[in-house]
């Protein structure tokens, strides 16, 4: 052991191991199976071969001889002689754990003896006393059975008048039930009533033939009583709702059909609802939001029905604004309306949220703000197209001085102050404070200034088909229309076309002004194109159908015109003209026509403007008609010397003429009036080119320019122009015709002066 | 607009005139005949050829004509022959001539009238050939009948085969033959067109209430006319549906008295008129019109029909004539006598 101390600490193990493995093999009764698991969990050898014959020593294949030899060839002498001081001290240790063990085994062994002498001893007395005591048992036994049989009798007799007592005390309660019922009555605790009443009645259900008759009868009649009171209870509504939701939960045990009740009640409800429909003073929406309250807590099923009714209510209100609406009220009563309602829907939606009143209000009543702005600028369309229509066609035959001039006004001002009428009220839409319109208030600006954009888009297409114009128009809207385009009267068409002008210049600028200042902002939606109201779009808009209609005002005057000249022209034969002796008629005709024109002309568009004439004139009629024309002369000379100088001349006046005809028309009296004259010349002499004339046709056509170029002058101011236009049709009636010789100077003076003479005499009797 | 500028001037014309027209049946070059309308001179028919350099205008034939043309058309299958109407005084006049062999020398020999068209009692207004090619018909039209005649060049005759009456119609103003179908003949009144049906001799629809000068078949989409108005403008229109004009496009400023489609782009008009302003047009219609304008329909819509606006004249315009061989280009003659070729090439491109 003391050379095997110093050795590592896995030495140690290993011998530990060892004794135990040993110590186990001695214990077991197969030593096999220990020699088996003893080496299987042996520490890893360092090799193989070697080791086992020296591990095997505890095996019980152990071979000694092998043993030594193995050992003593591996090992060298000092090795050997290590090994041999190991084993000493081993098999000493051995020795003495075997000892210990047999001294160990030896005394328990000893004990074991003692306590089975002890155990011997104390079992002989206890014979004797199991015995004392199975007797006693047995005698209890016998004793109890004797005494049970005594007070069995007595037993059974009790139970049996216990019984009879508990059925007389029910039978006492029953009786007594009607006078407590009523006792409950007296002291209104129905509750306690309804509780005695419930128990008793299977009892009367089952035995109420018999002598119970008159006792139910008496509490059936107090109960009914009881019902009574609850109803009464249920039905006042000065009660608190406490107490009412009891009655119904009482009513509901006694089996009383509430559901009718409910019905009826939600009926009166109903009808009270219908009520304040009607007339809103009779009672006040607190009140109707009070009894939602207390309807709801009494039925606590009937929520649906409430709420039903709830939006009806609300519905056929919202129903009689709308209709309202049609009316046209003002904007202040629409909104008053729309308040009130607003807060009843609130003060309600307090009581039922489920009904969604609030939402549905807005809804609602945004759809009527919206279809209001719709109407109200649907009216106003209507009232112009009212004013449009009405005027004119009074004043279509007789031109009564200045009617169309006051009809062009009010248009006017209608227009104008429709828009601004319009504006105004809107503004007091969005003006409030309450909830509701700031919630609306982003919306309504922008249906306010879609309401203008659609407005004047409409208005010019309505603008349109008054005229007759426009072919679409007529062929969406067909019937009425298409009946009224063939009698447009061309003042109204004028007088669309400076209404047009107006607006472009005057009613346009003023409400985008309004707007920006009072319906700036919005734009809750987003709009793809910008803000809903274009100014710059609509003038366009207006602008283009100003001259369309100023336009077509011209072409209708002219083609009248043109009638007239064709007839003229066409139904004589001119080759066989007789010499002329008066002006013909139809200069009469086409003079007539043109104060037609000037006096629409004159009493709608705005009279100007000297200077803007002057500032032309000097420009283009003296200066400018000899200058052009001689460049011209001198331009052209080097191309066409072919050219005889009778189309020379032709030519320079042709491109003078280019220049002046055909200009732009312009919103003023001057400008229509001699774009009217001109473009008749023009087909006047465009006709004149068509026929051949002989020396009368051709004096007769001189006669009658010559009498026209004094007229005329009164109409108009460009007179260069007029004088040269008809000098033209002078022109080409000398080319058309086949023997060209002028009437001489004082036969022309003198039948200009009969002709002159003539409408003197006959203008007095005229007026 | 930028004008006649880049126009080839014709300046042979000696006397106002209001005839042109293109000869289609000559195939190798661009040539219109002209015709004069001068009261009291003696009046011409001019041969005007586009010389191979298309640099000039020249004048490739001059003949006398006995009276004032008002109408003047060139026999589309022959490009010798041509139709005049004339007036001399009070008495009205429609013949077919023919332009003899010039063996290079062109002064002036004498036109030969293959027949004339002379049972007409009334104005005659116009001779309409069949547009398209050889068609022994022809057909005339005076102030109150519409005679269709069968020709017989080589016999030098025509006979009438039939005659329709306008009865209580206003006075006719002139008419066109439908190339797509030739039985059937458009007329024009001073407020109305009517269709014909040359079998029958029946008027079958029309158009009333319009003020038109003139009536132009499209030649590549059967039932489509335009039509030239009183109202400053032309109208296009299907003749299947009459109430409503297809499109109206108001351009003039004061009558206008011609149109004419282009024979081979059919969306191309030409139109002129009193105002002296030939305006090229740009406008589809039919089929290919109600496909894209419905659903994109302010871009299409937008597009600015009037492709330009010819200024430069100095007298209304009576006659414009596209020429078949380069429909690129048209001819238009005003009342002085002046004509003018011009190119649409430039604005033909642009599209």
């Amino acid at each position: 052991m003391a050379t095997a101390g110093g050795a590592a600490p896995p030495a140690m193990d290993d011998k530990a191991r060892r004794t135990r493995d040993l110590l186990a093999s001695f214990y077991n009764t197969d030593p096999s199976a220990a020699a088996a698991a003893a080496p299987s969990p042996a520490r890893p050898s360092p090799t193989a071969a070697s080791a086992s014959p020296l591990d095997s020593i505890n095996s019980t294949s152990f071979d000694p001889d092998i043993y030594m030899n193995v050992l003593v060839q591996q090992s060298n002498l000092e090795g050997l002689l290590q090994r041999h001081v190991k084993m000493a001290a081993e098999i000493k240790n051995l020795d003495t754990d075997l000892q210990m063990l047999v001294y160990e085994n030896y005394n328990k062994f000893i004990s074991a003896t003692d306590t089975i002498k002890r155990m011997k001893t104390n079992i002989v007395g206890m014979e004797a006393n199991m015995e004392q005591l199975l007797s006693k048992i047995t005698s209890v036994q016998s004793r109890s059975d004797t005494v049970n049989t005594s007070l069995f009798d007595k037993r059974e007799n009790i139970e049996k008048l216990h019984r009879t007592r508990n059925l007389l005390r029910k039978v006492q309660f029953i009786y007594d039930l009607p006078t407590r019922l009523n006792k409950c009555i007296k002291t209104e605790a129905y509750a306690d009533a309804v509780r005695f009443f419930t128990g008793a009645k299977p009892i009367f259900e089952a035995y109420g033939d018999t002598s119970f008759q008159d006792c139910k009868k008496a509490s059936e009649e107090a109960i009914n009583l009881v019902m009574q009171h609850l109803q009464a209870k249920l039905y006042s509504d000065s009660e608190p709702i406490e107490a009412r939701a009891e009655a119904v939960v009482l009513l509901k045990q006694l089996n009383f059909p509430v559901d009718n009740l409910k019905s009826n009640l939600l009926e009166k409800l109903e009808d009270c609802l219908l009520n304040f429909q009607n007339d809103p003073t009779q009672a006040s929406i607190g009140d109707i939001s009070k009894t939602f309250r207390a309807y709801l807590i009494i039925f606590p099923d009937s929520e649906k029905r409430l709420i039903e009714l709830a939006q009806a209510l609300f519905s056929n209100r919202y129903e009689t604004v709308r209709e309202n609406l049609r009316k046209r009220i003002p904007s202040i009563d629409l909104l008053a309306m729309l308040r009130s309602l607003w807060e009843d829907s609130t003060s309600i939606d307090e009581v039922i949220p489920e009904a969604a009143l609030p939402a549905f209000s807005l809804e609602t009543t945004r759809d009527i703000i919206r279809q209001h702005i719709a109407t109200a600028f649907l009216h106003l369309q209507n009232e112009i197209s009212d004013v449009l229509v009405r005027t004119p066609s009074t004043s279509n035959e007789k031109l009564e001085e200045s009617q169309l001039q006051t009809a062009m006004e009010t248009s006017k001002i209608k227009v104008l102050q429709g828009c601004i009428d319009l504006l105004q009220e809107f503004h007091r839409l969005i003006d409030g404070n309450t909830e509701l319109l700031v919630k609306l208030r982003d919306l309504i600006i922008d249906w306010v200034q879609e309401g203008f954009q659609d407005f004047f888009q409409k208005l010019d297409g309505h603008f349109h088909m008054l005229s007759g114009r426009s072919k679409s128009f007529s062929q969406e809207s067909s019937g009425m229309e298409s009946v009224q385009i063939d009698k447009v009267s061309t003042a109204l068409v004028l007088m669309l076309a400076q209404l047009c002008v107006f607006i472009e210049q005057t009613a346009i600028p003023k409400v985008t002004e309004e707007l920006a200042s009072s319906f700036s902002g919005g734009g809750t939606h987003s709009y793809e194109y910008g803000p809903p109201f274009v100014p710059g779009e609509i003038c366009r808009l207006y602008r283009s159908s100003g001259e369309n209609f100023l336009h077509h005002y011209i072409n209708m005057k002219t083609q009248k015109i043109s009638k007239l000249l064709n007839k003229r022209f066409t139904t004589p034969v001119w080759i066989k003209h007789k010499e002329p002796r008066e002006v013909n008629m139809f200069v009469d005709l086409l003079l007539l026509e043109f104060n037609g024109v000037v006096s629409e002309v004159k009493q709608i568009l705005p009279g100007l403007i000297r200077r803007h004439r002057h500032s032309d004139s000097t420009g283009s009629t003296t200066s400018s008609r000899s200058n052009p024309m001689r460049e011209d002369m001198l331009n052209r000379s080097n191309t066409h010397r072919s050219r005889s100088q009778f189309l020379e001349n032709h030519l320079a006046k042709l491109f003078e003429q280019k220049m002046e005809i055909f200009t732009k028309v312009e919103y003023t009296q001057e400008s229509v009036i001699s774009a009217v004259l001109k473009l008749c010349l023009k087909s006047l002499q465009e006709f004149v080119r068509l026929q051949t004339f002989n020396r009368s046709g051709f004096q007769q056509i001189q006669l009658d320019m010559e009498f026209l170029k004094s007229s005329l002058k009164e109409f108009v101011d460009d007179e260069a122009a007029i004088s040269f236009l008809l000098k033209e049709v002078n022109n080409a009636a000398h080319e058309r015709c086949l023997d060209p010789i002028p009437l001489e100077p004082p036969i022309l003076d003198k039948l200009i002066n009969a002709k002159l003479a003539k409408i003197k005499d006959q203008s007095p009797n005229m007026q | 607009m930028q004008g006649g500028s880049s126009g080839i001037v014709y300046g042979g014309l000696k006397y106002q005139a209001r005839c042109i027209a293109d000869v289609r049946a000559d195939a190798g070059s661009t040539t219109f005949l002209a015709g004069t309308l001068s009261l009291k001179e003696e009046n011409e028919v001019h041969l005007i050829r586009l010389s191979p350099a298309e640099s000039e205008l020249v004048c490739d034939g001059l003949f006398y004509h006995p009276n004032e043309i008002w109408d003047l058309k060139s026999c589309p299958f022959d490009h010798r022959v041509f139709s005049t109407v004339y007036t001399s005084g009070e008495s009205y006049g429609a013949s077919v001539w023919k332009i003899p062999e010039l063996y290079g020398q062109s002064n002036s020999p004498q036109l030969e009238k293959l027949f004339a068209l002379d049972d007409h009692m009334g104005k005659i207004r116009c001779v309409l050939w069949w547009p398209l090619g050889k068609h022994d018909k022809l057909i005339s039209i005076d102030d109150r009948n519409i005679f269709l005649w069968n020709i017989d060049a080589s016999n030098k005759s025509a006979k009438v085969i039939s005659q329709g009456s306008a009865d209580m119609l206003p006075n006719l103003r002139g008419g066109a033959w439908d190339p797509h179908n030739h039985n059937s003949v458009a007329t024009i009144t001073d407020s109305s067109l009517h269709c014909w049906d040359l079998r029958f001799m029946k008027k079958s629809n029309a158009i009333e209430h319009a003020h038109f000068r003139d009536v132009d078949y499209n030649p590549k989409k059967q039932h489509i006319i335009a039509t030239a108005e009183d109202e400053f403008g032309i109208c296009l229109w299907d003749l299947r549906m009459l109430k409503h004009p297809l499109k109206n496009l108001p351009g003039h400023s004061h009558w206008t008295w011609t149109v004419r489609h282009n024979p081979e782009h059919d969306q191309l008009i030409l139109s002129a008129g009193t105002d002296s302003t030939v305006n090229l047009w740009f406008a589809k219609v039919g089929t290919d019109e109600s496909g894209p304008e419905s659903p994109s329909g302010s871009p299409t819509r937008e597009q600015e029909p009037l492709l330009n606006s010819y200024t430069d004249y100095e007298d209304s315009i009576y006659g414009i004539a596209w020429s078949s061989h380069d429909p690129s280009l048209f001819a238009s003659l005003s009342y002085d006598g002046r004509v003018v070729l011009e190119s649409v090439k430039p604005y033909l491109q642009r599209k």
